[in-house]
């Protein structure tokens, strides 16, 4: 799970100008003709730069993304639930392994990457410092949250670097799996007894407002971004991703009886784009910066993991271990 | 934490209370170095990459890799090689063939006796590479000249990964029982979610009453 | 064959795993490294299906449905060993529970595979292969593990002295242990622990962990009888807790 472009802060734009000008038109030229970027490519520090920010960013969403709805698992009603509920978390530690793998063949080790995110220097997809109060709200996000990184993730497959690319396109696949798990949930709950009903629906209005911030304020257009989309390295803008989720999923909440929170939502039909309001981009920098409901506690989980950790990663180091970049 | 956890786990872990400093620096090697896994979706098929695992040994690599890359889909053999012992070709363009763009220079060193290498390539970037054959070689260098004698025409051939065969861990022939259960595992798979009926049915009791 | 002995044995294998599975689940998430935590989530899964597997067995053998039975118990119903019901604590009590377990796991799986009584055969010989897996990814890290540092051995080296009572409480008896011998269902607690010991001590000699003398050691029985450590009642709490909310939903 992911969002958008949200946690793009904007890095100094790298003057082009430093780089070789035969290489950057090859490289250009190869992205042009919709070849991938593979790892021992001759590459633009930039294009590096970006996608070692944006693939660090990603997997740290995976890996500190599975803690709230780990939250759920023993307590998941019921076999069928149960299951899937394990699989969906384990997946997303599983999509961690593959983001950080696909980082790695760009030059920053897994180590750097796991002290950046629990030192705090590398962020991860706001919505999860929000808690999820119920086993509602557990559902809500496979469902919802998931549905938002499919849209994000599905564009992104087609970027342009071939480890992250290849990363994503089985990333989605399993995302497709805990779409409809949630999907599922979700609709039992609708479609279920009055308490389960005000549960689903108490769920939805707590995570509405965190879910319309998951894609990102409206990108500032510049050079900057216009490069990189030329580098097939972003690949939609943040409110296209938006209006194709609302486009996408407004309907199926809809037509479970279900009110959307939010009373100027609405599809304008002449200009085809969905109306809403503006979210609190206050107090999303607010939680992006710290200050969120469950911040610290996820970064202290993954921390006292990693810590209680560390003997067994000490006691396996084989003193002959040499670290290589993994191949693709 | 001040706040209590509203998870169970989490009160469980008891975290510690209070300002904690920075963490340290993970130290170098702290996630082990790298193996790259191969699997082989059914009996006859060639063995293609599926990514790496981060691992002390590879008796380790195979456990992790059976799990982070065949745990869905059917799978019948899974090989495993540490990175450091895989040598890679520089990329040709799409639909090059980069045997053709190799100088293939003499090897500086060579074994007395010929020894077996595994030979992957990728057809296409982006795509994964997969197992092209054995060879017997005397060096890499070898390797990779008879490679293009054997199967250099079988082009387009952009990127080709050399190893050992006494570097790659296979999966023993006895150790197929580990997969077999895996295609019944559906509560993993998006097609066991069907919910239509339901919100149909939902659709159908909760009707407007159209106003006459 | 009198139904009420493979009922008893049923539960005691499904609990087990039921029980076992759960707190396996809780390592997800808490891993000592990404890769690990994908293998341990795995197996805590299969744990569960193989739980699924066997209350579906009892239903066929007239019991509720396997989410009533699994989920709606209390602990004195519960004929799971007191092994798999302790608390994680660190990595090192897992993994040696782990190791414990599923080495006398298997056994059962073999055992059943070959056994008279045709409906268990299946399923056990379905099976096998996940477990096979458990075993292999355990020994291999005691072996491992066992072997490396002094800090690494020393934890195992408790953690092996805390969890073998327990372990040994796996084989306690039922009282229907003749009837299911004689009746060739499979071969009774104290071949299974014969065998267990013997693959035990195999790996464990390959290490620098010592084997505890098991003549010293009283094994925590009651498991099997419905007696549990306070430690069960609060975790079927936490199992049953969102069904609880609205007993008629469906979920």
């Amino acid at each position: 799970m992911y969002g958008g472009g949200n946690v793009f802060e904007a890095t100094k734009f790298d003057n082009l100008q430093s780089e070789d000008p035969v290489k950057l038109a090859e490289f250009e030229a190869r992205i042009a003709r919709g070849e991938k970027i593979e790892p021992t490519d001759w590459m633009p520090e930039l294009y590096r730069k970006q996608l070692i920010r944006m693939i660090e960013q990603h997997a740290h969403s995976e890996i500190i993304g599975a803690l709230p709805e780990g939250t759920w698992i023993t307590r998941a009603p019921g076999f069928r639930r149960k299951m899937a509920q394990m699989a969906k978390v384990q997946d997303e530690v599983g999509h961690a392994q593959l983001l950080y793998s696909a980082a790695e063949t760009l030059g920053k080790s897994r180590e750097q990457m796991l002290t950046d995110l629990i030192n705090g220097k590398s962020k991860y997809s706001n919505v999860f410092n929000y808690p999820a109060f119920t086993w509602a709200d557990s559902n809500i996000i496979s469902w919802l949250i998931d549905a938002g990184a499919i849209v994000n993730q599905m564009a992104n497959a087609k970027g342009s670097y071939g480890p992250y690319s290849r990363a994503l396109e089985r990333i989605c696949a399993e995302e497709a799996f805990h779409l409809k798990y949630g999907h599922d949930a979700v609709v039992h709950m609708a479609t279920g007894t009055p308490k389960q009903r005000e549960m689903i629906q108490a769920a939805l209005n707590r995570w509405w407002p965190p879910i319309m911030t998951f894609f990102g304020p409206s990108d500032k257009m510049s050079t900057h971004t216009e490069t990189l989309m030329r580098w097939k390295v972003k690949m939609a803008s943040n409110d296209e991703c938006r209006q194709q989720f609302l486009d996408m999923y407004v309907p199926k909440i809809w037509e479970l009886g279900l009110t959307v929170p939010d009373p100027k939502l609405k599809k304008n039909q002449e200009t085809g784009q969905w109306e809403y309001t503006e979210p609190d981009w206050d107090e999303f920098k607010r939680v992006i910066n710290g200050d969120g409901p469950c911040n610290a506690e996820r970064l202290a989980v993954r921390r006292t993991a990693e810590e209680r950790g560390a003997w067994v990663r000490r006691a396996l180091l084989n003193p002959k271990a040499k670290y290589v970049k993994p191949l693709a | 934490m001040s706040l209590k956890s509203l998870d169970p786990r989490v009160t469980r872990l008891n975290l510690p209370e209070g300002e904690v400093p920075p963490m340290e620096e993970k130290p170098e090697l702290d996630q082990f170095e790298t193996y790259e896994a191969f699997h082989q979706k059914k009996e006859g098929a060639a063995h293609t990459y599926v990514g790496p695992v981060h691992a002390p040994n590879e008796d380790v690599a195979f456990l992790f890799a059976k799990e982070q890359y065949s745990r869905r889909f059917p799978c019948v053999g899974l090989w495993i090689v540490r990175t450091e012992n895989i040598q890679v070709t520089p990329y040709g363009n799409d639909g090059e063939n980069v045997y053709d763009m190799l100088r293939i220079e003499e090897p500086a060193e060579r074994t007395e006796q010929p020894e077996p290498y595994e030979i992957f390539h990728l057809k296409k970037r982006g795509k994964a590479h997969t197992h092209a054959g054995r060879i017997m070689a005397t060096s890499y260098l070898g390797a990779l000249q008879e490679a293009k004698q054997q199967f250099g025409d079988k082009g387009p051939i952009v990127n080709v990964w050399i190893a050992k065969s006494k570097d790659v861990l296979q999966s023993a022939e006895e150790d197929k029982d580990m997969w077999t259960t895996i295609p019944e595992k559906k509560y993993r798979e998006a097609i066991a979610y069907k919910v239509m009926d339901k919100i149909t049915k939902y659709k159908e009791e909760n009707k407007p009453t159209t106003a006459q | 064959m009198n139904e009420q002995a493979i009922k008893d044995l049923l539960y005691k294998l499904a609990d087990d795993q039921l029980i076992l599975g759960h707190r396996n689940s809780e390592w997800t998430g808490f891993g000592p490294i990404l890769e690990e935590d994908i293998a341990f989530s795995s197996m805590a899964q299969d744990k569960i299906g193989h739980s699924l597997a066997f209350y579906t067995l009892l239903q066929e053998l007239g019991e509720a449905e396997p989410d009533t039975v699994a989920f709606t118990r209390n602990a004195n119903q519960f004929h799971n060993s007191q092994l798999v019901e302790l608390p994680n604590g660190e990595y090192d009590f897992s993994l040696i529970r782990h190791f414990l377990y599923d080495n006398a796991e298997i056994i059962r799986f073999e055992m059943l595979s070959q056994s008279r009584y045709e409906p268990i055969v299946k399923v056990a010989t379905k099976l096998k292969g996940e477990v096979k897996y458990h075993v292999l990814h355990a020994n291999t890290w005691i072996k491992n593990l066992g072997s490396s540092t002094e800090e690494a051995i020393l934890r195992l080296q408790s953690a092996l002295s805390e969890a073998l009572p327990y372990a040994l409480g796996m084989f306690e008896k039922s009282k229907y242990e003749q009837e299911l011998i004689d009746a060739g269902v499979y071969a009774g607690e104290e071949a299974v622990k014969a065998e267990w010991l013997k693959r035990i001590q195999a790996v464990i000699e390959k290490t620098e962990l010592k084997m505890p003398d098991l003549e010293s050691i009283t094994p925590k029985f009651g498991g099997r009888y419905g007696e549990h450590t306070e430690h069960l009642q609060p975790l079927l709490d936490e199992m049953a807790e969102v069904f609880k909310i609205d007993p008629t939903a469906e979920w």
